[in-house]
């Protein structure tokens, strides 16, 4: 029962000492990220009313700013893919660019959870299953990066995946809404749309949708 | 039809899901129930090292979701309507965590499952979102033509259905919570916004205690106010959006 207690409050009965702190510096950081992103691990989270209400609150001006963020990010990344193709466009380029985007997208999804399985200990199975949970911000919490009491880990770590998860995150959202988009042109629902908005008028047109902002990849 | 389809695909992930868990679940849970006695049975002090080892199985065993109370364990984690509803916090991205597929085929599964589901909930999020204006526009045209009244009835329709929404998705729902959960309020309300959200920490879940046993309609309930809910407050953030923009 007390152990239950405890595991629920974030505290790790394992080890001999109490770890250090849950709630330092860094790790409220990594904390207030997975509010921001709504990632919400949940292996942390406020016990105290106090607590609880900021974290609303936070979260309520957070999670939009982080959308038009990863926003930005997408559209700068999109811009970066443009003159991409602009450069390849020349003659014998056409090549090696698709080359770059297979290696790179290779690179992007198997490199991350070589890294965590290696510094976690965990299988790459799990580091696999581990970055698709985040980077979809489903985080079930099951596994979560530096929370092991036996390891000993480098203060940035933390950092640069808080920096990796934010890339990732774009990077996540573009697949999402190219898959969204198939899915619509699949279940013909573009055809129906339009009938929609000739019903709509002069209002404004909710083109997006609603959860993450739709980034246009020109094709 | 869309609807349709969103449920098919969530309950066909429950299933294959609870198929794939239930019985590694039932044997870790005997695995667990066993060594406790023989622990219990010889040593009447346990010494520190098999102490240990109990802790770290117990740890184990309820970040798997099996919890160990009085002589036997809450079973039933992955029985149908859990795995329902855990089906739903994947895709929808709240993704709680108080369950999670443990078995390699059940991850597996999992991951190719919210590739798929998560469009599918976000086109699922549009349309109602699109509805949900159109619904809105209908009304205050109608007002235009009962009432007369000029250029502001639009606006003030959408300030109407925001409060409105505000009251159904945020505090309406958290004194049903108290009611049947027994959380306090401000618990309840911290749990709508954090699952609205998305964010899901999964500090508190409703349905997960096993001692209740909650009316029928209270699940389908909550699914309801789940997706509603999300729409509403996408398109509050949506706005939130464009106004920073």
């Amino acid at each position: 029962q007390v152990l239950m207690e405890a595991w629920e409050k974030g505290v790790n009965p394992e080890g001999n000492s109490t770890n250090p702190s849950n709630w330092d510096f860094s790790n409220s950081f990594f904390f207030a990220g997975t509010v921001v992103t709504t990632i919400g691990y949940g292996n942390l989270s406020p016990s105290t009313v106090a607590g609880q209400i900021f974290c609303v609150f936070y979260a309520l001006f957070g999670v939009p700013l982080n959308l038009a963020f990863l926003n930005q990010l997408g559209k700068g990344l999109n811009a970066h893919l443009l003159t991409l193709e602009r450069w390849v466009q020349k003659p014998g380029r056409a090549q090696v660019q698709y080359q770059f985007m297979i290696c790179f997208h290779y690179f992007k999804t198997m490199f991350p959870p070589l890294v965590f399985s290696y510094v976690e200990g965990w299988s790459y199975g799990e580091g696999f299953y581990f970055t698709f949970i985040t980077l979809s911000t489903i985080g079930f919490g099951d596994y979560v990066v530096g929370t092991n009491p036996n390891k000993h880990y480098i203060p940035v770590y933390r950092s640069l995946t808080a920096i990796w998860i934010v890339f990732g995150l774009a990077w996540l959202a573009l697949v999402f809404n190219v898959g969204a988009n198939l899915m619509e042109k699949f279940l013909q629902l573009k055809w129906h749309k339009s009938d929609l908005s000739l019903a709509e008028g002069a209002t404004t047109k909710l083109e997006d949708e609603p959860e993450r902002p739709r980034i246009h990849i020109p094709s | 039809m869309l609807l349709a389809a969103y449920v098919g695909y969530v309950g066909l992930g429950a299933a294959v899901l609870r198929a794939l868990e239930r019985p590694v679940e039932l044997q870790a849970a005997q695995h667990l129930l066993q060594e406790r006695w023989e622990l219990l049975a010889n040593h009447t002090c346990p010494q520190p090292p098999a102490l240990q080892r109990l802790v770290e199985g117990i740890i184990q065993a309820y970040k798997s979701g099996i919890t160990l109370q009085g002589n036997t364990t809450s079973l039933g984690r992955w029985d149908y309507s859990r795995s329902f509803f855990f089906s739903i916090s994947a895709i929808t991205t709240i993704g709680y965590g108080n369950l999670s597929p443990s078995t390699a085929v059940g991850r597996i599964f999992c991951i190719v499952f919210a590739l798929f589901g998560i469009p599918l909930n976000l086109v699922l999020l549009n349309e109602t979102g699109q509805l949900m204006l159109l619904g809105v526009q209908h009304c205050a045209h109608h007002l235009e033509e009962v009432f007369h009244w000029q250029n502001k009835t639009f606006l003030m329709m959408k300030t109407c259905a925001l409060v409105t929404g505000l009251f159904l998705s945020l505090l309406l729902p958290p004194l049903l919570f108290c009611d049947k959960e027994g959380w306090s309020c401000e618990e309840g309300f911290y749990y709508s916004f954090i699952t609205l959200s998305t964010i899901g920490f999964g500090d508190h879940v409703i349905v997960m205690n096993p001692d209740h046993t909650c009316p029928s309609w209270y699940k389908n309930v909550i699914s309801l106010w789940i997706l509603f809910g999300m729409t509403w407050l996408a398109l509050v953030i949506k706005l939130c959006i464009n106004f920073l923009d």
